[in-house]
């Protein structure tokens, strides 16, 4: 991809400026995790105080280094990143990931300004300043200073929030979701919202992008783009600071009626992002849409053991207006041939407490390949009687030979073995939740999604 | 949807000193601006006022126009369903005693004249710029359902028929515009053409801040924009 931030997501070569042999600080992490990351391409430490780093020789400036850079990570103290932009600027580099802090996030305004003009004389293109770093999967790029290890997936993180957004990388690796991206914003100087939307809009690597936002500097620019990747991948936005705007002064009604949050939610609607009010929600839908096909109609069933999560699913699928038709009489009858008598065979399909692999894996292929159905939630408690690990093997199994294009989410209820259970089947690319309102919120927004780009219609 | 003649009508307020424009101004550019509206005069005297009544057809509704009277109901100023040639003449003078009592310093302007409207669906139409995404377009059901419940909805301008369409549906109350209880459903096309013109408005015109169509009363066929208020950018 010929685009002005390939060199932040595929550099060649990347220089850590602030680089540091004293483990716990940011300029070691950051070169310990692109060391341990793997990545490919050549790494040039840059120190004047040191001679090698976890092994690697360290040049005392950027204009030190013979070969060509096209990616700075910068992490220094903020009075000195001018200066060393410069000299980023001489070197030919494309892209600085500015980490420092101490810009306009507290008032120095001036300093950020400063940086900014040096970066417009030599066409760097900054991400930042006051940011964690940049993850890229595909080119094994993890250029941050906080998590070490990133599953690779589809996902791509944008944002704005440093220690929040670094501690949910931690929190979705341990929930073992999985990354193509994760973007720390920082103060937006330059690199906003809407161009890393332009970029991963086109990036094969990304399914979905989830971006944790607190403001737009320009709504437009933002909602533009953010239509443009909504129409290619699902857009997932937790904007945070939802309060009415305070003291401004309005003369009019509407002006008193409008909280700056009833507009970003209008904008949102408009250029076909998903809100999510949580990051619960945004991950569980980001999960379902980075692992499974997009819904393509409405008619949703629900197969269960149990029939108490049966009803939860139920009332969670009514309460976002998802329908659960009657199961149609063909599958009723190749159903009720293997199901045992007391089995119900509405929507949910209840497969009772005694359903074994087997009931499993026949029940939830039938469903699947049946026409009429758009979309499958099945739901698993753990009991005394059927092996949770069997049982979710059997359910990937009959995913796996019914072999369509249908949303299937899956949730399982139930202690230690439940867990091993979700996260063997989300190494098989099916979302997991346990509890029965996740996956149904996350098929309505992924529905949401289609209805935006046309794929389902009411 | 004309221009000049709008702009005339906001460089004519701005050079007056004034940044909200009056109720016969704010009406004349919805006017201008394809926006439904129904005829008013503004009457100087109440021999002209009767004329104007008579003229329109009773019963009439006589509001004060004045640069310092925002609130015009709250001082006394409108004066609703005038059957009869007395109760105009009678309103002219009670208007003007009820703003001279409680805004002393108002500069009348003269009362304005217009049919009562009819009974029908009352909702909001507003228009707000806001600083990241520029102008945008509210809607919302009149009485409790904005007072009470904030049950409004927002789009950014400009709006597409299926903008307005989606904006009217989301509001909790929209079962009263369809038709609860027996009623006739109302003219939701009206309400659509209602805001996207009025997005194209402020789209087109930077200078207007914020506006409110309060009433906008709809019937089972069409729509007619009761009040209209209309708030420019401060120029300096």
């Amino acid at each position: 991809m010929n685009h002005p931030l390939t060199p932040l997501f595929q550099p060649k070569a990347v220089a850590i400026i602030g680089a540091s042999h004293v483990p716990g600080k940011v300029g070691y992490a950051i070169l310990e995790n692109l060391v341990k990351g793997g990545y490919a391409g050549r790494i040039y430490p840059i120190n004047p105080h040191a001679r090698e780093i976890l092994g690697l020789k360290v040049y005392p400036s950027i204009l030190d280094v013979e070969d060509e850079v096209d990616l700075a990570v910068i992490a220094i103290p903020a009075g000195y990143v001018p200066d060393v932009l410069e000299q980023c600027g001489e070197k030919g580099v494309k892209v600085a990931a500015v980490i420092s802090s101490g810009f306009s996030e507290v008032g120095n305004v001036e300093l950020e300004e400063q940086l900014l003009e040096v970066a417009r004389r030599y066409g760097i293109r900054i991400l930042g300043p006051n940011m964690f770093g940049v993850v890229y999967s595909p080119s094994r790029l993890n250029a941050n200073f906080g998590i070490g290890e990133v599953h690779p997936g589809k996902i791509a993180f944008i944002t704005q929030s440093g220690a929040l957004g670094a501690a949910l990388a931690y929190w979705a690796t341990a929930e073992k979701i999985g990354f193509s991206a994760i973007i720390s914003v920082g103060n937006k100087a330059d690199i906003d919202d809407a161009e890393l939307l332009d970029y991963l809009a086109e990036d094969p690597n990304t399914r979905v992008v989830l971006t944790y936002m607190e403001s737009v500097k320009d709504g437009r620019k933002f909602m533009k783009s953010a239509k443009e990747c909504a129409l290619k991948k699902p857009v997932i936005v937790m904007k945070a600071g939802r309060s009415a705007k305070g003291a401004e002064a309005v003369a009019s009604h509407t002006g008193s009626l409008a909280g700056s949050d009833a507009i970003y939610d209008a904008a949102f609607k408009q250029c076909g992002v998903l809100r999510a009010i949580t990051f619960i929600e945004a991950f569980d839908w980001a999960k379902v849409m980075a692992m499974q096909p997009p819904p393509r109609g409405k008619n949703t069933v629900i197969i269960t053991n149990g029939g108490g999560l049966g009803v939860l699913a139920t009332d969670a699928c009514e309460d976002l207006g998802i329908p659960l038709p009657p199961v149609q009489e063909d599958l009723r009858r190749a159903l009720k041939a293997i199901l045992p008598p007391f089995a119900s065979l509405k929507n949910p399909i209840d497969l009772t407490g005694q359903a074994d692999e087997d009931l499993y894996y026949h029940s939830v292929k039938a469903v699947l390949e049946h026409p009429s159905v758009d979309n499958v939630i099945t739901l698993q408690c753990e009991t005394a009687l059927a092996p949770i690990l069997e049982v979710s093997k059997a359910i990937l199994d009959a995913h796996k030979d019914a072999n369509v294009e249908k949303p299937h989410l899956i949730c399982v209820i139930g202690g230690l073995r439940a867990r091993e259970a979700a996260h063997f089947l989300e190494e098989h690319s099916l979302p997991v939740y346990n509890a029965p309102e996740r996956p149904v919120s996350a098929l309505h927004a992924y529905m949401q999604w289609s209805r935006f780009t046309g794929l389902l219609s009411d | 949807m004309d221009l000049q003649a709008i702009k005339s009508i906001i460089e004519r307020a701005y050079s007056e000193g004034r940044n909200r424009l009056l109720e016969p101004e704010a009406k004349q550019i919805c006017k201008l601006a394809g926006l439904p509206v129904d005829d008013w005069h503004v009457a100087k005297t109440a021999d002209e006022a009767v004329n104007y009544a008579s003229r329109l057809g009773y019963p009439v509704v006589m509001k004060i126009v004045s640069p310092q009277v925002v609130h015009k109901s709250d001082v006394g100023g409108v004066m609703l369903n005038l059957d009869s040639e007395e109760k105009v003449r009678a309103a002219y003078s009670e208007i003007l005693e009820n703003v001279k009592a409680k805004v002393p310093e108002a500069e009348v302007k003269g009362i304005l004249v217009e049919r009562m409207a009819p009974p029908g669906i009352e909702t909001i139409v507003g228009a707000l710029k806001d600083p990241q995404f520029g102008p945008t377009i509210m809607f919302g059901l009149g009485g409790i359902f904005v007072e009470v419940f904030r049950d409004v909805s927002f789009r950014v301008a400009p709006l597409t028929e299926a903008d307005a369409l989606s904006m009217i549906r989301e509001i909790k109350a929209y079962p009263v515009l369809a038709g609860a209880r027996g009623k006739p459903p109302a003219d939701i096309g009206a309400l659509i053409s209602t805001l996207v013109k009025t997005s194209q408005l402020v789209v087109a015109i930077p200078e207007i801040r914020e506006l409110d169509f309060n009433p906008t009363i709809v019937y089972p066929s069409g729509a007619r924009i009761v009040d209209a208020r209309i708030i420019l950018e401060k120029r300096s």
